[in-house]
């Protein structure tokens, strides 16, 4: 059975490799969109722990956790809470480094533990009104040295070092003094979140919920899906990835469809054949089923193959490869594989059922 | 191989219709195991509608068609029953241009869910049987129009059928290449001793049989000396 089914596909190749293009089509944009969300989980898990915290607590009920509005007194106030040992106030610059619009701009307490623990690979440790500190990816990126200036905003810095945090969002940024950070974004008094380093021995989830209790209106966030479903773009990444899945189930089901019924009434006479020589309805229909599993599962693998190169694609097309980076996993292959398979069962059941209609007959008369 | 026994054949009072157009009107037709026998008869006279008949492949409108006294439309399983008692060959050779001589041979053991290895030593005797060992792994466009209807042969005997229904088996070769068929059929028939039904607007043909039926408008012709009824 394997081998007539291999045969037939193998016998009409171009229309065996348009069909499959086709699935593969479908199947490449869920697994790149798959990679692309676990991208952004795997970023935002950093974004969690910046400066290597237990948690970050942000503005309830924000879209972005960047665009998050929280008073400066806030970071004092967490500090003397149970369980926390130590908070340090951030203010997050988006899109403001010339050259990088991906980079993050960090404004830090320059005695706070974010600060801190950036580890100086190259340069001094010194953040001022005109001094900064950036990533080495940033600094790889647009061949940054210390002693060379950077633009944020339209305003030029002094680079006094380079730094290696070894999370992506810090290493992909650069990080100022909080109060320049705040006159540079004219946000005096405000900051975007306050990252926590809680006592040892004090459990993540339950301090978070503490802290939303204690401060209405915030939203401390310990973990990293916490994080991927409070950011809008995960939300509707995923969201999106749902309705690919649907709309590539229904195109790819169609598409194997024609080209099964096509191929039935070609080889009608075929058909009536192995009806006439004792293939049970039933057998034939599985030869028809076969064939169209075997071009899904084709254009699946295809699919999987262009997916993963287009996560990657992707992720440079939308300009965000400093800060996400593709991620495939078995899971994301899997879904890719699973939604192949179900396109040729959708798409072969009605082109078997109408050969199970067939007369054998047709055999005999040649058509 | 297992020679099969023929199959005993009755048709009666059959009757089978296309829309308006009688295909056959109330044929009986008697052929024992033992039996060649050569349907003949102008195009259009019904000759293909009693083969599908006799075969299986159609239900009579109204009349019996029984095979050893069984009335193979009324088996639990037809499909079985078709594989289990008959052997086709048909005018034009259908053997499926994407596998090889061997592999078309094996494609009714497919069906009987006969095991792969088994499946190889069947049809490769068959091949032999019929004079093409040596073409097993050749695809039918590379065979001659006589050898792809070997092959057929081959295939129609692949379930050890008792019954082999021929459909103008020789109706697209030419003169020589259809007597080494039709020599292949009857001394098939003689070794292995089925019952043979051959169709065939050739009248000469029936000098290899043991009889002719004549068919003319869908009935059997009356001035036949072998047709036992026509109603």
């Amino acid at each position: 059975m394997l081998a007539i089914i291999s045969a037939n596909l193998v016998r009409r190749p171009a229309r065996t490799l348009f069909t499959a293009s086709g699935i593969a089509v479908g199947v490449a944009t869920i697994v790149a969109l798959a990679s692309f969300t676990q991208g952004l989980r795997n970023t935002a898990a950093g974004f969690v722990h910046l400066g290597g915290s237990n948690l970050g607590v942000f503005q309830a009920g924000v879209s972005d956790p960047t665009s998050s509005v929280l008073p400066a007194s806030l970071a004092g106030r967490l500090q003397r809470s149970p369980g926390v040992a130590r908070a340090t106030p951030l203010l997050l610059i988006v899109e403001a480094v010339k050259g990088d619009a991906a980079a993050i701009t960090f404004g830090a307490d320059p005695g706070g533990f974010f600060a801190r623990r950036l580890v100086v690979v190259d340069g001094q440790r010194a953040l001022g009104a005109d001094a900064v500190l950036v990533g080495d990816r940033l600094a790889a990126s647009l061949r940054l040295r210390p002693g060379g200036v950077v633009s944020i905003k339209g305003h030029p810095y002094r680079i006094a070092g380079v730094y290696h945090s070894g999370i992506l969002f810090e290493d992909a940024g650069a990080v100022l003094a909080l109060a320049a950070a705040q006159e540079l974004a004219s946000r005096q008094g405000e900051e975007t979140s306050v990252v926590v380093e809680l006592t040892p021995g004090t459990r993540g989830a339950r301090a978070a919920k503490a802290i939303e209790r204690r401060f209405p209106g915030t939203q401390a966030i310990n973990d990293p899906e916490q994080a991927a479903r409070a950011g809008a773009n995960g939300t509707l990444i995923s969201k999106a990835i749902l309705v690919i899945v649907v709309i590539a189930l229904i195109v790819g089901a169609i598409s194997v469809a024609n080209t099964m019924a096509l191929s039935i009434l070609e080889r009608q006479g075929e058909l009536g054949l192995l009806s006439t020589v004792g293939w049970s309805p039933l057998r034939v229909a599985s030869l028809i089923l076969g064939e169209g599993i075997a071009v899904s599962v084709l254009g699946a693998a295809l699919g999987l193959l262009a997916g993963v190169i287009g996560g990657g694609l992707l992720v440079g097309a939308l300009g965000v490869r400093s800060y996400i980076s593709p991620s495939v996993t078995a899971w994301g292959l899997g879904r890719g594989l699973l939604v192949g398979v179900a396109i040729g069962v959708l798409g072969g059941i009605y082109p078997a059922w109408r050969v199970t209609r067939m007369t054998p007959l047709r055999a005999l008369s040649g058509t | 191989m297992k020679p099969p026994a023929g199959a005993d054949v009755l048709v009666d009072a059959a009757s089978k219709s296309f829309g308006r157009v009688a295909a056959l009107r109330h044929v009986s037709l008697q052929v024992t195991h033992s039996e060649a026998v050569v349907i003949t008869g102008p195009s259009g006279s019904g000759k293909s509608t009693l083969l599908a008949l006799i075969g299986g492949l159609q239900q009579p409108d109204a009349g019996r068609v029984l095979i050893d006294g069984r009335p193979i439309w009324q088996e639990p399983d037809v499909t079985r029953a078709r594989r289990e008692l008959v052997g086709f060959v048909f005018q034009r050779h259908l053997l499926l241009d994407a596998l090889s001589a061997r592999a078309n041979v094996e494609v009714p053991l497919i069906g009987a869910g006969m095991r792969r290895g088994e499946r190889r030593r069947r049809a490769q005797s068959l091949l032999v049987e019929v004079g093409l060992a040596h073409r097993a792994e050749h695809l039918p466009s590379q065979l001659s129009g006589g050898e792809r209807q070997r092959v057929a042969v081959a295939r129609a005997l692949a379930n050890q059928p008792r019954l082999l229904l021929a459909d103008e088996p020789t109706g697209a070769l030419d003169s020589v290449t259809s007597a080494r068929v039709l020599d292949l059929l009857f001394s098939l028939r003689d070794r292995l001793g089925m019952t043979l039904l051959v169709v065939s607007y050739d009248g000469s043909v029936g000098a290899r049989a043991n009889r002719t039926v004549t068919l003319v408008h869908g009935a059997i012709d009356a001035t036949s000396e072998t047709a036992l009824s026509s109603r």
